[in-house]
């Protein structure tokens, strides 16, 4: 379900775990070393590095570009020349791999990031002031997410005329896009768990020690919904590298000649019978993308909750040694 | 009866241990309706194996009541749970327990279908999420009917439900079984509990907790249905309570249990008269007395039960224990006679030494009574900390769709006025919902817009109108929360969350270091826990954070909300022994609320008695609780249970009928009249005083004064109550005394 | 009750309002049917073509606001949503679209429910086991596959099918075969178009329901309840199935409001693969022919959507919840 406005019930369900079950715990390191026992939660961090590296060194393993045609070599099957053979145009398939990984990426961090930083704002703002501003921005906020975002990237990668679409690349239009549609779901969420925190009696004695509010916010309110932005970090990551992927595989997302895996996906899709290669090529790396996201996520989920089931292998561990003592 | 077992890893496969214990001869032939023999739960944790109960043995007679008492951890609801076949699969359960002679354990869950709700039955603690929010009552309690009985027809099921709701005393029962479990509330939501317990008529009723979380009017309704109930089933009951008050006047035996065993069983007078464990002792020290004026400080247990993973190898109380000697430490007691008494046995190498003229104050080294320099100045001359003048807050209910209607107004507090002198500790006490919370948040929020007029310090809250003064008006007053766990930050280290409001007072780096250290020895915590995390500390020793916290910038006034009320009983001892010297050393005024009256009668010196958003009497803890002169005070002190089982047989108590009523319906007269005992037994002509007047806060007459106190002195009478028939006769059908059971000592 | 959902229904009427009005003005001031005009041959001259618009009351010289007054007047005088620049009219096309694609949705919708409920319930009580691996497994697998591609993928196992089989069992595309003849052979024809998306929107859609069923139902087979029930002699399962499930069902029912606008923005895509030609497929082409008021027509059509998904939402969790029923 590759709808922005789609709030998916697993992560709400998720979300509402983690809140009923307190997912504070002591200290960021504990995190990062349970992160580093999952021995998934490593290798989809890992494989997801090892690809950000691919796309922006990668250009330097071959000697053609994303442009560059290759008139001896159309529609060929990989080879020593082309790694990842040619496309029908004679462009080299490993040239375009890589700049459409990086644009994915590019795609997918920034509007992972921002979003989350929209939210936390948005929904921090929410929560403090609470009364009328709330009740306005909540107004805003669910007209957004009733606003069919696939219709309005639509309309606005392919209307015609406007300044602004010809002196930006499509790709960045594309992020602007995405980042207007993506931040709903993660700042109702930041807004409700910020009002719960703010019953909560350690706000409370902050603020009857005469705490300033700027300082709650931060020392208090942040910190404990931290594990929540950085689970939606890598949630909204894929999330936009799947919208990016959906939207330029029906050919209203990314505009050729920018490149992106969709675009070489959605390109590709009319041979995949008679040139396989074309297709599964970016979709694998697409694949490896968005699997290694979902990896690391389910790691940093477990880290963040103490009675996630990573406790369960220390639990076999134990009983075994029990009858020696 | 005790075994030696428990100290060998047990081994299931080879031999159960009921068979063993067969081949021991240990199975007498006995008449007990439910007879434990060595019953040992192990569950798999994250850290290892915890051995939860270890070696539990007991036999309830038909009729009879046994009261488990013991600390949170102590095993006391495994137990419970593992008689009923409870527990997860996970857990390890080896022994037996025999129900009518017929072997319970190792049946599965379907044949044990068979017992629960039928022979055997079982009430839970949390009425709240024990009901299935989406099923009517009705069906509930019919559900428990068609499993045992599938032949009944329904006109039957109906009229037998409409009989057990009407048994626990639920008003119009047969349309309240139409109603969902939400529309109840909690006190309602455990009578239909006990009905859906008792609807078959079970042998055995096993109560775990059933009051805990209800006031202390509602527990006494409750109990006194659970005595209902036993009464019309003949049903033998296991209370299983960490409250010793609540048990004493109807428990017939006691099991002690502490570390997952048994450490002294008897009978309940041999248990409360002439303890024999030194944990019975504390337990017993510990608890404060709502009906003993005079003031010793409290049992102090120190310490944290031993982490049940480990296998102890000594006894498991001796870290705790102040007799303990190195022979304790060789190897786990066993429980065995002592005292003399029949059946009365303790786990304690010392039992013998320990008679009923051992002084456990001395034995557990309590502190002296700390004396304030306060104590001696007359109140009238001591300064006035806190001024509260007519504060009301009154939230508007509103109801309707675009068009908001406001359809009445919640009085949550109504017109309250009181002083706190230096030195002093003021308490407020009441229903959940008499609005003393709301008081509290009033006083701490402290701004002008507020109906009424806080004076903290001097400073009135109608003058603080700059951020300066109301920090000013922050370092005079402080408070404490109720939940230590939820009061601090998890993600700040002790020292973090006591610099929090240094810092924000100005002080330099090396300044807040310092009080750091002054405050972590004041409270009692050892200086280089100081970066430690929340959660690596005990409740007590968290809510002493939190204490140590409220005290960093020396407020004049501590506000107390339920400070103990989260924390068990041994615990809760050394932190009320904390505040009470903390008070007279650093000169301090408490403002506290508790539900739990034994606790402020003991640490405060004035008291105030909340109804409805109102005081209904406020005056001298003393005074107020030997002489209460408002019906609701009479009937809030002889709802609490005292840990002595011979007053509580005798004790006359007073019944209230029903809820505390919703503030939306408050009556235009008395407030309290719609369950006012005298209230009830007045004529009519009477009655009409009380629903067309309300009854101003008035002193009690002078002359009255006089005769309470038989010393002949005059004392300004600090006692003022709101009503008009003091004097009335109570109404009949809300008075209770059970003078049935004869004391157990010949 | 009623009054409650009268109140939703006018925000909702409202917030419909605010975003179909702020999606006219989007389309208004990008897209530019004047231009594409100009590109058919034989080149029209510029007053031709601001002539034609404006037959069709698309005038380009008039200002975005004029125009939107214009269209809101149509809108709420006759019912009247505008012309196509081709001079079609937006409602005669919108009844025809709307039928197809509540055709096509309807029937996944109600599968997916049933299979990621039906299964998150199977999963839940096989915790941990292979089958629960497996079926969570597929769920998360689901999770990371754009729909447009995993459409695409079945598409091409439904070719492979026809091929290895040598015969044309599944239609890949469009909704029915022209000319088919009443009866039995229609009705096949049907299923055979039917199939594909049908199966290929189930698939993709139930994961996410998978995931959270099974994540309600375990947070309450432990729940006091399901002992209370227990205590009164049920067995575990026995007290699971009659009092967890249904607790277990008030946030999923709450989800549907998630749901349905959800299948329909799929829906975008699989009309888009499945070539069908209902709304999703529509405003893409729309919006490729600068066509404002189709576009502005399907947005409105996707907001009033969502709108749905959430009251009926609230009507299933009253069903199952009786604690919101006295409201």
């Amino acid at each position: 379900m590759t709808n922005l406005n789609a709030v998916d019930p697993a992560a709400v369900a998720q979300d509402a775990h983690l809140e009923s079950a307190d997912v504070i715990i002591g200290k960021s390191t504990i995190i990062f070393r349970r992160f580093m026992r999952n021995r998934t939660a490593v290798a989809g961090l890992l494989i997801f590095l090892g690809l950000t590296l691919f796309s922006f060194v990668g250009g330097y393993l071959t000697p053609w570009d994303k442009e560059t045609i290759d008139p001896f070599n159309i529609a060929m099957p990989p080879s020593a020349e082309h790694y990842l053979g040619t496309s029908q145009a004679g462009i080299d398939l490993f040239a375009m791999t890589v700049e459409g990984t990086r644009i994915s990426i590019l795609i997918g961090l920034i509007v992972g990031l921002v979003s989350v930083l929209i939210a936390a704002v948005y929904g921090c703002t929410m929560a403090y002031f609470g009364g009328k501003v709330d009740k306005v921005m909540l107004f805003v906020l669910e007209a957004l997410i009733m606003m069919p975002a696939l219709l309005v990237v639509a309309v606005a990668t392919s209307g015609g005329g406007d300044g602004l679409k010809k002196n930006l690349p499509s790709w960045l239009l594309l992020i602007i896009v995405l980042l207007v549609f993506s931040w709903m779901g993660t700042a109702r969420l930041i807004r409700s768990l910020s009002m719960s925190l703010m019953q909560r009696d350690f706000v409370k004695a902050a603020q009857y020690m005469g705490v300033p509010p700027r300082r709650i916010v931060w020392r208090h309110l942040v910190p404990n919904i931290g594990s929540l932005l950085v689970l939606d970090i890598t949630r909204g990551v894929t999330g936009a590298i799947l919208a990016e992927v959906a939207f330029s595989f029906i050919g209203i997302g990314i505009k050729v000649p920018d490149v992106s895996l969709g675009v070489l996906i959605g390109g590709a899709t009319s041979q995949v019978q008679t040139f396989p290669w074309m297709f599964w090529v970016p979709l694998t790396v697409m694949f490896l993308l968005t699997g290694s996201l979902a990896m690391m996520n389910d790691g940093l989920r477990d880290a963040f909750d103490p009675s996630s089931s990573s406790a369960g292998k220390a639990k076999k561990k134990n009983s075994v040694k029990e009858p020696a003592k | 009866m005790s075994s030696g077992t428990y100290l060998e890893p047990a081994d299931p496969t080879s031999h159960s241990a009921a068979e063993r214990l067969q081949v021991a001869g240990l199975y007498s032939p006995s008449d007990a309706v439910l007879s434990v023999r060595d019953l040992n739960v192990r569950f798999n944790s994250e850290n290892g194996v915890v051995h939860a109960v270890r070696g539990v043995d007991f036999d309830l007679m038909p009729g009879k009541t046994l009261g488990i008492v013991g600390e949170s951890g102590s095993g006391k609801s495994v137990t419970s749970l593992a008689i009923m076949g409870l527990l997860p699969p996970t857990a390890e359960i080896a022994g037996s327990v025999r129900l009518l002679g017929k072997e319970l354990l190792g049946l599965n869950d379907k044949a044990m279908c068979a017992y629960r709700g039928n022979d055997i039955a079982m009430v839970f603690q949390d009425p709240l999420s024990s009901l299935t929010p989406v099923f009517t009552v009705g069906a509930q309690i019919t559900e428990a009917l068609t499993i045992h009985n599938p032949t009944m027809s329904k006109q039957a099921k109906e009229a037998r439900a409409v009989e057990l709701l009407a048994m626990v005393g639920i008003p119009s029962p047969k349309d309240r079984l139409k109603a969902f479990p939400h529309e109840f509330s909690g006190g309602m939501r455990q009578r239909v509990m006990i009905a859906i317990a008792i609807a078959n008529n079970p042998r055995v009723l096993i109560a775990d907790e059933p009051t805990t979380a209800l006031d202390v009017t509602i527990q006494a309704q409750v109990l006194e249905v659970l005595h209902t109930a036993q009464e019309e089933t003949g049903a033998a009951v296991v209370m299983i309570t960490h409250d010793l008050g609540v048990v004493a006047g109807i428990a017939d035996d006691i099991m002690v249990m502490y570390a997952g065993r048994p450490v002294e069983t008897g009978q309940v007078d041999d248990i409360y008269y002439d303890p024999r464990m030194p944990y019975t002792m504390g337990l017993l020290g510990a608890v404060p007395r709502v009906d003993v004026a005079e003031k010793t400080s409290l049992v102090p247990i120190e310490g944290i039960p031993p982490n049940l993973i480990y296998t102890p190898t000594g006894c498991s109380f001796a870290p705790r224990c102040p007799l303990v000697t190195d022979a304790c430490r060789d190897g786990e007691p066993e429980l065995l006679p002592a005292g003399g008494q029949p059946g009365h046995k303790a786990a304690c190498i010392k039992s013998d030494a320990l008679g009923s003229d051992a002084d456990v104050l001395e034995i557990f080294s309590a502190p002296p009574v700390p004396v304030s320099r306060f104590d001696a100045i007359p109140r009238g001359e001591r300064a006035t900390v806190l001024e509260l003048r007519d504060v009301r807050k009154h939230f508007p209910l509103t109801k309707g769709a675009l068009l908001k209607r406001r359809i009445g107004t919640v009085k949550a507090v109504d017109g309250l006025s009181f002083d706190i002198r230096e030195g002093e500790c003021f308490s407020i006490v009441g229903e959940s919902g008499s609005g003393k919370t709301t008081t509290l948040l009033e006083i701490m929020e402290f701004h002008k817009d507020q109906d009424g007029e806080v004076v903290i310090g001097g400073l009135s809250n109608k003058e603080a109108t700059t951020g300066k003064a109301r920090s000013a008006m922050r370092r005079e007053l402080q408070m404490v929360f109720q939940d230590p766990t939820g009061a601090l930050d998890p993600r700040f280290t002790v020292y973090e969350v006591l610099a929090e409001p240094l810092q924000n007072a100005g002080l330099d780096k090396q300044a807040i270091r310092k009080r750091i250290m002054e405050l972590m020895k004041l409270v009692g915590l050892q200086p280089d826990h100081v970066n430690r995390f929340p959660n690596q500390f005990s409740g007590g020793q968290r809510q002493r954070v939190g204490i140590a916290r409220a005290l960093a910038v020396n407020p004049k006034l501590v506000v107390l909300d339920e400070p103990v009320s989260a924390l068990d009983v041994s615990v809760q001892a050394g932190v009320i022994n904390l505040l009470d010297q903390l008070r007279a050393e650093l000169g301090l005024s408490y403002l506290m609320v508790a539900h739990d009256l034994s606790v402020v009668r003991h640490i405060s010196n004035r008291v105030a008695v909340m109804y409805l958003g109102k005081i209904v009497e406020i005056g001298e803890v003393d005074r107020v609780f030997d002489n209460p002169r408002h019906p609701y005070t009479r009937a809030l002190l002889s709802a609490i249970p005292v840990p002595d089982p011979q007053l509580e047989r005798t004790r006359e108590r007073i019944i209230l009928q029903g809820d505390l009523p919703s503030p939306l319906d408050a009556p235009k007269g008395c407030n309290f009249a719609t369950r006012c005992p005298v209230f009830a037994a007045l004529p009519a002509a009477k009655q009409e005083k009380c629903l067309t007047l309300e009854p101003p806060l008035e002193s009690v007459p002078a002359s009255a004064a006089a005769q309470t106190l038989e010393s002949g002195r005059v004392p300004p009478a600090d006692q003022q109550f709101a009503c008009f028939f003091p004097d009335g006769e109570l109404a009949e059908d809300m008075l209770v005394v059970h003078e049935t059971a004869e004391p157990h000592a010949p | 009750m009623l009054r409650y959902l009268a109140k939703r229904g006018i925000t909702y009427v409202f917030m419909i309002f605010l975003t179909t009005s702020a999606g006219y003005f989007l389309a208004v001031s990008s897209l530019k049917p004047a231009l594409l005009e100009q590109e058919r041959i034989p080149r029209p001259t510029p007053e031709q073509v601001a002539n034609s618009m404006r037959l069709k009351g698309l005038d380009p010289d008039l200002s975005p606001w004029e125009r939107y007054v214009e269209w809101l007047t149509g809108i709420v005088t006759r019912w009247d949503w505008g012309r196509s620049p081709n001079g079609a009219f937006v409602n005669a096309e919108f009844g025809d679209r709307v039928w197809i694609s509540t055709r096509l949705f309807l029937a996944s919708i109600i599968l997916t429910l049933v299979i990621g409920v039906a299964l998150g319930v199977y999963s839940a009580a096989r915790q941990y086991k292979f089958q629960d691996r497996v079926i969570t497994s597929y769920s998360y697998l689901a999770y990371i596959v754009p729909a447009p591609i995993a459409y695409f993928l079945v598409q091409l196992g439904a070719i492979n099918i026809n091929e290895t089989v040598g015969e044309r069992i599944f239609f890949v595309t469009g909704i029915s075969t022209p000319g088919m003849e009443q009866g039995w052979a229609q009705s096949l024809d049907m299923l055979a178009h039917y199939a594909v998306p049908t199966v290929a929107i189930t698939l993709v859609g139930w994961g996410s329901y998978q995931i959270a069923q099974r994540q309600y139902l375990l947070d309450n087979v432990n729940a006091d309840f399901v002992r209370t029930a227990r205590a009164k002699g049920l067995t575990r399962n026995q007290a699971i199935s009659r009092h967890a499930l249904r607790v277990s069902f008030i946030p999923v029912a709450q989800s549907i409001a998630f749901t349905i606008p959800a299948i329909f923005a799929g829906g975008f895509f699989a009309e888009k693969i499945f070539a069908w030609p209902g709304v999703g497929s529509w405003s893409i082409d729309a919006i490729s022919l600068q066509d404002v008021n189709a576009a502005t027509a399907t947005l409105a059509y996707g907001s009033v959507i969502f709108a749905l998904g959430a009251i009926l939402a609230d009507f299933a969790t009253t069903l199952v919840d009786p604690r919101v029923r006295v409201q």
